[in-house]
């Protein structure tokens, strides 16, 4: 019997109400800021989504690009 | 001067006034003068975890309306020398006292003290505002639980916002059983969501509860918490004491194992 462990989800939950509550807005809304910056930089900086990062925590967005070119 | 350190957790029920009582008896060990102050006006608990129930005669609101005079009120602790407690009152309410008033209690008890430790009530109502208003120091205290942490995270900003800088983490309850099976989240699962400094996690321990039965803190029995609480005083006062293992490795399985382990 395999199962997800529950620390996963609990993880997940967690992240998710933490930053919802950092920016007082619901989780979906902190999805929306996510895809808008990334739609917004990509205009003007080439990346990958991987490489794109947005981190909030209790006193700033963090936006971290990872996508040096070699 | 002495310091002043809030224990505060948000969520109720996760171990604040547990750690107050064996930090306070802790640091008392290494020869601090300590006084613990319950700012939770109408649930009096601190004196109940501590033994000192029967000794109360004056209370914080007695102190701060001039009722009597704080060193009345003082209740010294039968066990440790040096351990003071300021019990709250349990017939008054929240708005008994202002964030103004408990400043200038703690900046008088500063003088005589080396360590103020405030047992914070749960919640951000205005009982927490008294109790961080005098604070120079926060110890935030959560369990690896969804709701605890989210509750500490709303602590961590509204003393951010208090300009309450100097945060350490304690994570209580932890049982190292289910954390190897992946149903508890990990010390550092926790740390990284809160990204503050950690000063010390417990395990779950027996010993908390049979010490709290007895109003007798953990830290003098021979215990993984007592141990892991006395490690918590050490770094309060700026000693690096390394962090100890939280697994419990006496049980009779893991001995044998343990055993044939052996050559």
């Amino acid at each position: 019997m395999l199962r997800k462990s529950s620390v996963s989800i609990a993880r997940d939950r967690v992240k998710a109400l933490v930053v919802s509550d950092r920016v007082h807005c619901t989780p979906d809304v902190y999805e929306n800021i996510c895809r808008e910056l990334h739609s917004a930089l990509s205009k003007y900086i080439e990346f990958t989504e991987d490489d794109f990062q947005v981190n909030i925590n209790r006193t700033q967005v963090i936006i971290t690009f990872a996508g040096e070119e070699s | 001067m002495g310091e002043v350190i809030v224990i505060t957790s948000g969520k109720g029920g996760v171990g604040k006034t547990t750690t107050t009582a064996n930090l306070g008896a802790g640091l008392s060990k290494l020869d601090k003068k300590v006084v613990v102050i319950d700012t939770d006006l109408g649930l009096r608990n601190l004196d109940v975890v501590m033994g000192l129930e029967n000794l109360i005669v004056y209370n914080l609101v007695d102190v701060i309306e001039g009722t009597c005079r704080l060193k009345q009120a003082l209740i010294r602790d039968k066990r440790y020398e040096n351990l003071y407690l300021l019990p709250s009152a349990q017939t008054k309410d929240k708005t008994a006292i202002s964030p103004g008033q408990m400043k200038k209690l703690t900046s008088e008890l500063k003088e005589e003290f080396d360590y103020i430790l405030l047992d914070c009530p749960a919640g951000i109502e205005q009982g927490f505002m008294n109790a961080i208003a005098g604070a120079n120091r926060a110890i935030i205290v959560t369990t690896p639980e969804v709701s605890a942490i989210r509750d500490a995270d709303r602590i961590i900003g509204l003393l951010e916002a208090n300009h309450l800088n100097k945060m350490d983490l304690i994570i209580n309850r932890i049982r190292m059983d289910m954390v190897k099976r992946g149903d508890m989240m990990t010390v550092d699962d926790v740390t990284e969501i809160l990204s503050i400094p950690l000063i010390g996690a417990l395990p779950d321990d027996e010993q908390v509860v049979i010490g709290t039965n007895q109003g007798e803190p953990v830290i003098g029995l021979d215990s993984k918490a007592g141990t892991a609480y006395m490690n918590i005083c050490k770094r309060i006062t700026g000693m690096e004491v390394p962090f100890m293992e939280l697994q419990n490795n006496t049980g009779i399985l893991t001995k044998l194992s343990n055993f044939f382990k052996k050559d």
